[in-house]
């Protein structure tokens, strides 16, 4: 275990050498996408005239909006998203083949390392956002959904790392993987409710969502958190997540095993 | 140490024409073809040698030393090293040996060396105390005390050449693998990575296998070489063998009064003039000519001094390579 923390630890020393860099970065992308929300929603709610839109008051879609791109962070981490398959392409997988320890360990603890800042930005934003928004009365974040959201979204951010690492594996066979990268962007934003709530989706289309992986990346942890979400429906939620995870884990163990045959360490 | 038979590799390369349409079409179809990169060569190291593994860009050095790290899977033959086979990386095997590449930063880029030092120390579990004095031994003799807490990228390449050398050998490999270590280096880098590699094989008795294209380095570092091209091993023997074996020419030096006149016969009995400076003459001669040409010479009355030597092995070798383009 020595190993992974000294990983993770290092990652984050990393991290803070470029604060500035990463600050910057972080605070002006959420600004620009909150601004975007609040702004697209206000005028779509003015013509409504103080209805609702699938249950949703203005200020419950913009909470929602707001918990979606912050737990999307969480789950998708920054940028490593592709570290492995350039580590494939440009041959830095030499050097881990090299050392006694788990390649894909090492992986994970680098993204959870990357991980941190992110948390703490959305700490100091969770002290700061009362301020501004005050909660619908719909929405009850209590200490037991916050802890059951948190493991869930530790959950989903594995997920997210299954989800992408097949992907990331094509690279042992294709040179250049970053359309599958931005298609799973894509497909999960979309699908996992970060575009739109999924509660403006057709009932049918929605059941059927419960079955893929995409759901539990985004909303279904901020179901959990707002307090959405009885506890049958949580463990079944988990459940299907449990599955998931077996399911993608194994397969990127079989690609690995192929895959890793035809690597050629280039660039040495 | 290190035993090999029979060992094979091929590699599947897709080949596409230049140009834009070349480009489309290759979408739909690729043309696949077959590199051979290691054919069929068999040989063992053990411990405390160090064997040179020299050869062309493209010969399937690197591929060799890939192969005997783990990093790739060959495609047939028989591999073991240190009694592991290396493709199934055992981490019993991975905490015994090292690889160094020139041409490739192992380090992290963003950390200063010191972290990297410690990280790597996790990774292998080596104990405090033991880590300690063998960085220690390594800072001094290799002098970059200094650069320990600076980050990476900002060293200058030799520098961070002897950091990679250090955090190769911080776990006391027992099999050590050496990929152009003073590629790009300055000479006196080049030196101090020199005289660092033998006093390390002098305390430790790795068993080394070192490629390079600097015959300096080859020279000062191994008694034995493998000389390799197209993937097969032409010569696999002690370093002073190889001029005996395959140096077709001597050298013969010649002090010459007349400045030269009248050795016009030299081109047809065979022999190449290499320089002429002020009086001494250089010349490549044949072997089975040598002795004539000498003779010839000597009855000259403008020579009164001659020399023949037996030509660099650095030539030698060069020559080896150049006779694959030529046939």
């Amino acid at each position: 275990m020595g190993i992974y923390w000294q990983v993770f630890t290092m990652e984050l020393r990393r991290q803070m050498s470029y604060r500035l860099d990463f600050w910057m970065n972080s605070l002006f992308a959420f600004m620009a996408a909150m601004a975007v929300v609040y702004y697209l929603w206000s005028s779509i709610y003015a013509g409504l005239d103080g209805g609702e839109i699938a249950g949703y008051s203005l200020n419950g879609m913009i909470t929602y909006y707001l918990l979606v791109i912050l737990i999307g962070r969480l789950v998708r981490g920054s940028q490593q998203l592709m570290a492995i398959a350039n580590d494939i392409y440009d041959g830095g997988l030499s050097r881990y083949q090299l050392y006694p320890t788990s390649y894909l360990g090492f992986k994970y603890a680098e993204h959870l390392g990357n991980l941190l800042p992110v948390a703490l930005q959305i700490a100091l934003l969770a002290v700061v956002a009362p301020f501004f928004l005050d909660l619908p009365p719909e929405y009850a974040i209590t200490p037991a959904t916050l802890g059951t959201a948190l493991l869930v979204v530790g959950l989903a951010n594995l997920l997210y790392f299954l989800l992408a690492l097949p992907l990331q594996l094509v690279a042992f066979w294709a040179d250049n993987v970053w359309s599958l990268a931005v298609m799973l962007h894509f497909v999960g934003g979309l699908l996992g409710g970060v575009m739109l709530p999924l509660d403006l989706f057709p009932q049918g289309l929605r059941e059927i969502l419960y079955f893929t992986p995409f759901v539990y990346l985004y909303y279904f942890p901020v179901q959990v958190l707002l307090g959405q979400l009885g506890w049958a429906e949580i463990a079944r939620g988990v459940t299907v997540m449990a599955f998931w995870l077996v399911i993608l884990g194994s397969v990127a163990r079989l690609i690995w095993l192929r895959g890793s045959r035809l690597y050629s360490g280039v660039g040495i | 140490m290190i035993q090999v038979e029979n060992l094979h590799k091929e590699f599947q390369v897709h080949r596409k024409a230049a140009g834009l349409k070349a480009s489309l079409r290759s979408l739909f179809r690729r043309e696949t073809v077959t590199k051979v990169a290691v054919d069929h060569v068999s040989f063992n190291v053990g411990e405390g040698e160090i064997v040179g593994l020299v050869g062309a860009n493209g010969a399937g050095k690197t591929t060799i030393v890939k192969m005997l790290a783990g990093i790739i899977h060959p495609t047939s033959g028989h591999l073991r090293v240190l009694g592991h086979e290396p493709w199934a990386r055992h981490n019993d095997f991975r905490r015994q040996i090292a690889l160094i590449m020139g041409q490739k930063a192992q380090l992290w880029w963003d950390l200063p060396a010191a972290d990297c030092f410690l990280l790597l120390r996790e990774i292998y579990q080596v104990p405090k105390k033991e880590h300690g004095e063998m960085l220690d031994f390594l800072l001094d003799l290799l002098d970059v005390r200094e650069e320990l807490n600076i980050q990476i990228r900002r060293l200058s390449l030799g520098e961070r050449m002897k950091m990679e050398l250090i955090a190769a050998l911080l776990h006391r490999p027992r099999v050590v693998f050496l990929d152009e270590p003073t590629i790009g280096l300055d000479l006196a880098a080049q030196r101090a990575i020199r005289d660092f590699i033998l006093r390390y094989r002098q305390e430790m008795r790795p068993a080394m296998i070192l490629t390079s294209h600097y015959m300096e380095d080859i020279e000062r570092l191994c008694e034995r070489i493998i000389i390799i091209r197209d993937g097969r091993f032409i010569f696999d023997g002690p370093l002073g063998e190889v001029v005996s074996r395959f140096a077709q020419h001597k050298i013969i030096t010649a002090s010459l009064s007349h400045g030269g006149r009248g050795l016009d016969w030299l081109e047809a009995a065979g022999g190449e003039v290499l320089s002429q400076t002020g009086s001494e003459l250089r010349l490549r001669v044949a072997r089975d000519e040598v002795a004539d040409v000498a003779q010839r010479l000597l009855c000259d009355t403008g020579v009164h001094d001659l020399g023949v030597e037996e030509e660099d092995v650095a030539e030698v070798i060069e020559q080896m390579f150049a006779e694959k383009r030529g046939g």
